[in-house]
């Protein structure tokens, strides 16, 4: 049987996003969480291995108590067991942080695992970088942005597109790759299963003297990176208004701004005759 | 009293509006200008258990809790409430009864296919004269060896279009004076059976509600649901049931105007500012936002009860009475506050106004809920 | 020599012409060279790599660092970790600047794990505190807002940054470089992860995120076929085509032209907005878009407030009048 994880991260839902201006913080207290998008693909990859073979499904996050609701959505999509690791220790990690806790954990609790699956990108912070850091974290073959997952035996073979390259790549299990959002559309949520999932007592609470972490230890292997301040990007924009039939409309608009279409791409788009209006 | 909802409520919650606000959202106005019961989304919902919400697992359904129910029905009522009526139907008064006076023998004929929606279910009381007054069917249904033959004409069947599964009320005889009433479980395929044309109704126009007539149509005795003349009772703890489905239906009709409106408020701009800030709109919105929370809190009492196994018939008239009233009022707001284009079809708000307007009148009108209210509280000794 | 403070910027040629990423990034390297005091060096990973070693002397470079070895031919994430953690570890650069190519993207934070540093995604801004650190800004939230990172302790100080952020120092061929030519480490680790097979794409069907020009569309184009004369737009333009969900659910478009919070993240040059009336989800990724005109009947549409230009009319209509008029000025 395939011993699969998959990490997940819970991010705010993007509609509701209760900006402090006074502070100039994000009250993520405040805003209602949901599993990040891209890791919900790497949960339908796993997902997809399940159904065609014999496989256990493990999906592991980070974060606040609230947390536990993306591991029992993902139980209810048809994982089997969550792992929840909590600690205020760990409040504002950065990925690198993150990957070291998130490895402690898997060295932990399931340390038989063939391959582990993760997101390509959080919708709220866009690294892209805690798939990659944990592959380094536990010493293992990656490959990022994979398109398609096909298993022989304990060959895993991978698919992806990047840099206008199609590749093909090969590597042998136990292994880690994070998937692209090309494919793996997740799946819609059945409500049986939602069901199913809050009568399971399979999800594990970790904290971080339970993975042995301390203070110090997260002085070495804590955060790298500090953030200074976060603030809403300011459009500065003119925001004008054309009225009128189509044809003048766009006329006048091809008039006043040729020279920002023309530089987008990368064509002249001057008018030959004389302005017709 | 625990007033904040818990964890599996709130993904219940999550789920159905992202299916809701995926599938139904970018159809519901078509579907509703064209009048055309989206079959394929429906399909789509019946692989999620919309159609099981509250079978129990081994049927194959999801064994909701009722205020999960409720929840469900209010999120795809919230964006789209024809479809929201057709799973509140199908679920509250189809399956429920079926569940709770089935035999052995119906419930494993009926039940797996109703939870998966391979079935969908109908329920059938409402004649020409005979709405309000249930005892007054004129539907026969005559003992004929082992089988029953049903004549009459069933007006106003919601899901009556689409129904592979209904429950027929009809007259089995007299008890003295008093017209004996019985409920037979008619599937669609059966000889004698065709349904009307789909009726062009304000609202709810994409449930395709229909008459349906029964000439001569056979029906098997093990179709009887309970006992001869327990039509009544039956159909009294159904519409029990019913209400809390069409109170959530009301209420995430609602909530949907509610959250177009304050969209739209601070987005529309008149006199060089959102309209938001003017005081009038701002005493609106905080109306409805209010009214809507009361009601949701009235529903959710009803369902919580109705969980305990007691009686909820007051509890849930008054929720339907409540949610209802809201919502009529609160989608009339919401064009109020649109102006000239909430009275247009671009927007969703038209629609929400027309869709609100029959919550007050099907499964038992509000004059219906207040009697129900009423007989219930004065027959307390103490209040 | 030995103590000279040193910028480096990670060599990325593939697809070279296209992607100027590493050329952008040696120009910012020499403005924030002057700013504490260092130079500028670009690393070469490769084989056969002459060329790239002159453009990047000719584009500002002081110094190059350059492996060029035959088992180096093809990118491999794990044969260039080692090549370039054994230089970072030898050489000690104060900042290393990648470009968030996808490859950049996996190797700079498997790089920054094995060197014990922070990294900041993706950003749009660097600069230099008053205190001598390199200030990071990068997106979060679909753009929509911007962090500014520190790395405070920790050396190197990495930061990836997205292709067309920085301009690049025009060409100047007589410019000098100090060219080190170093040989392959002895110790390289085996490839764990083979390349089977690999072709380089002329196009792929989607590149929206690296489109310059992208025309999006609507529930309010209303129907298949006005939704469909985007791709005419597109084509004219050179863009791509990306949808709303409405859009997508209503199957004028493919799930992979979804744009927004569940789907892309666009940067365009600019942006056509047909139809669209400017859910957040639908917004959440578009705030990066350069230049954004929209086209709605309603003005009080959200995308309309969020435009440069804002066209007040039908959706179709416009869209009709653009492909006629672009067609007569457009000429090859």
């Amino acid at each position: 049987m395939l011993n699969l994880i998959v990490c997940v991260k819970q991010v705010p839902m993007v509609t509701e996003l209760p900006w402090d201006e006074k502070r100039g913080t994000l009250r993520r207290d405040l805003a209602a969480g949901m599993m990040n998008p891209a890791c919900k693909h790497a949960l339908e990859a796993a997902l997809q291995i399940k159904e065609s073979r014999p496989a256990h499904i493990t999906v592991i996050t980070m974060g606040p108590p609230a947390a536990e609701e993306v591991l029992r959505e993902a139980l209810a999509m048809g994982a089997d067991r969550g792992i929840l690791i909590g600690d205020k220790l760990f409040a504002g990690s950065d990925t690198y942080a993150t990957s070291f806790v998130l490895a402690q954990a898997i060295k932990k609790q399931c340390p038989d695992y063939d391959l582990i699956l993760s997101g390509c990108y959080t919708s709220d912070s866009e690294t892209a970088q805690v798939g990659p850091q944990l592959a380094e974290e536990l010493d293992l073959p990656a490959a990022a942005y994979i398109e398609k997952i096909d298993i022989t035996g304990r060959t895993l073979r991978v698919r992806r597109f990047v840099d206008n390259f199609r590749e093909t790549l090969e590597m042998e299990f136990p292994a880690l790759v994070t998937v692209a959002m090309e494919n793996y559309q997740p799946r819609y949520t059945t409500l049986a299963g939602l069901e199913r999932a809050f009568k399971e007592e399979n999800i594990v609470s970790l904290s971080a003297s339970s993975l042995g972490i301390s203070f110090s230890t997260m002085d070495t292997h804590g955060s790298c990176t500090k953030v200074r301040k976060v603030f809403l990007r300011k459009a500065q924009k003119e925001n004008i208004f054309l009225k009128g039939p189509a044809a003048i409309v766009v006329n006048e608009f091809l008039k006043n701004h040729e020279d920002k279409v023309s530089s987008a791409i990368g064509k002249d788009i001057k008018k030959e005759e004389n302005d017709n209006g | 009293m625990n007033f904040n909802p818990c964890m599996k409520h709130k993904l219940i919650r999550n789920s159905v509006r992202h299916f809701a606000e995926t599938e139904l959202w970018p159809i519901a106005a078509e579907i509703d200008r064209a009048a055309c019961f989206p079959v394929e989304v429906v399909g789509k919902m019946k692989n999620l258990n919309y159609f099981g919400l509250q079978a129990p697992a081994e049927f194959g359904g999801a064994g909701l809790d009722s205020i999960s129910m409720a929840i469900a029905v209010e999120e795809i009522s919230r964006v789209c409430a024809a479809v929201g009526l057709c799973v509140a139907v199908h679920n509250g008064v189809a399956l429920y009864p079926l569940l709770k006076f089935g035999t052995k023998e119906q419930k494993e004929r009926y039940l797996p296919r109703l939870a998966s929606g391979e079935m969908i279910g109908a329920f059938s009381l409402t004649e020409a004269n005979a709405g309000s007054d249930a005892g007054s069917v004129e539907t026969t249904a005559v003992k004929n060896n082992n089988e029953y033959i049903l004549n009459g004409t069933k007006i106003f069947v919601t899901n009556g279009g689409v129904c592979d599964f209904v429950l027929i009320f009809a007259l089995t005889g007299h008890d003295y004076e008093h017209p004996q009433t019985s409920v037979f479980i008619v599937e669609s395929g059966c000889r004698g059976f065709q349904r009307g044309e789909v009726e062009d109704l304000c609202g709810m126009r994409a449930n395709p509600v229909s008459s349906l007539f029964l000439e001569d149509c056979h029906v098997p005795e093990a179709n009887l649901l309970g006992k001869p003349g327990d039509g009544l009772k039956i159909g009294l703890v159904t519409l029990d049931n019913g209400r809390i489905g069409i109170a959530a239906q009301a209420l995430g009709i609602a909530q949907g105007a509610l959250e177009t409106s304050v969209k739209y408020a601070k987005e529309r701009q008149q006199f060089k500012k959102p309209i938001a800030a003017q005081q009038t709109i701002q005493n609106y919105i905080a109306d409805m936002a209010t009214e809507v929370a009361a009601a949701r809190l009235l529903l959710y009492r009803a369902c919580a009860l109705k969980d305990t196994g007691a009686s909820f018939s007051a509890e849930a008239a008054m929720a339907k009475l409540y949610c209802s009233r809201v919502a009529a009022k609160v989608t009339s707001l919401a064009v109020q506050i649109h102006g000239g284009y909430g009275y247009s079809k671009e927007y969703d708000v038209e629609r929400y106004f027309r869709d609100a307007k029959v919550t007050e009148i099907y499964e038992g009108t509000s004059e219906i809920q207040r009697m129900v209210i009423a007989r219930a509280v004065l027959s307390q000794l103490m209040f | 020599m030995g103590n000279q403070k040193s910028i480096w910027v990670f060599g990325d040629y593939r697809n070279y012409f296209q992607n100027r990423v590493t050329l952008q990034l040696i120009s910012k390297a020499c403005d924030l060279a002057r700013r504490i005091d260092a130079e500028v060096c670009a690393v070469v990973i490769g084989h056969v790599v002459d060329e790239y070693i002159m453009e990047y002397t000719a584009h500002g470079a002081d110094r190059i660092l350059a492996v060029d070895h035959e088992i180096l031919k093809n990118y491999s994430a794990d044969t260039y970790l080692a090549v370039m953690e054994n230089l970072v570890r030898e050489r000690k650069p104060e900042i290393i600047l990648i470009g968030a190519t996808d490859f950049g993207r996996e190797f700079a934070p498997r790089l920054a794990k094995r060197l014990k540093t922070g990294l900041s995604a993706d950003c749009v801004g660097l600069d230099i505190t008053d205190e001598g650190l390199l200030l990071q800004i990068a997106p979060s939230f679909g753009g929509n807002m911007l962090a500014e990172i520190v790395t405070p302790e920790r050396r190197p100080q990495m930061a990836t940054v997205r292709p067309g952020t920085f301009k690049e120092i025009p060409h100047n061929y007589e410019r000098g470089a100090l060219v080190e030519r170093l040989p392959l480490i002895t110790n390289l680790p085996g490839q764990r992860v083979r390349l089977v097979e690999y072709e380089k794409s002329a196009e792929r069907q989607h590149t929206m995120e690296n489109s310059s020009v992208i025309v999006c569309g609507g529930r309010g184009m209303g129907n298949r076929n006005n939704f469909k004369k985007l791709h005419e737009l597109a084509k004219l333009l050179g863009g791509d085509v990306g949808a709303t969900r409405p859009a997508v659910y209503a199957g004028w478009a493919d799930h992979s032209a979804l744009v927004g919070q569940a789907g892309r993240h666009i940067k365009p040059k600019i942006l056509f907005s047909f139809g669209i009336s400017g859910a957040i989800q639908h917004t959440a990724g578009v705030g990066e878009a350069k230049f954004i005109v929209a086209v709605n009947k309603n003005p009080q549409a959200a995308m309309m407030k969020m435009a440069d230009v804002a066209i007040v009319a039908d959706a179709g209509d416009v869209l009709n009048t653009f492909i006629k008029e672009l067609k007569k000025r457009i000429r090859e």
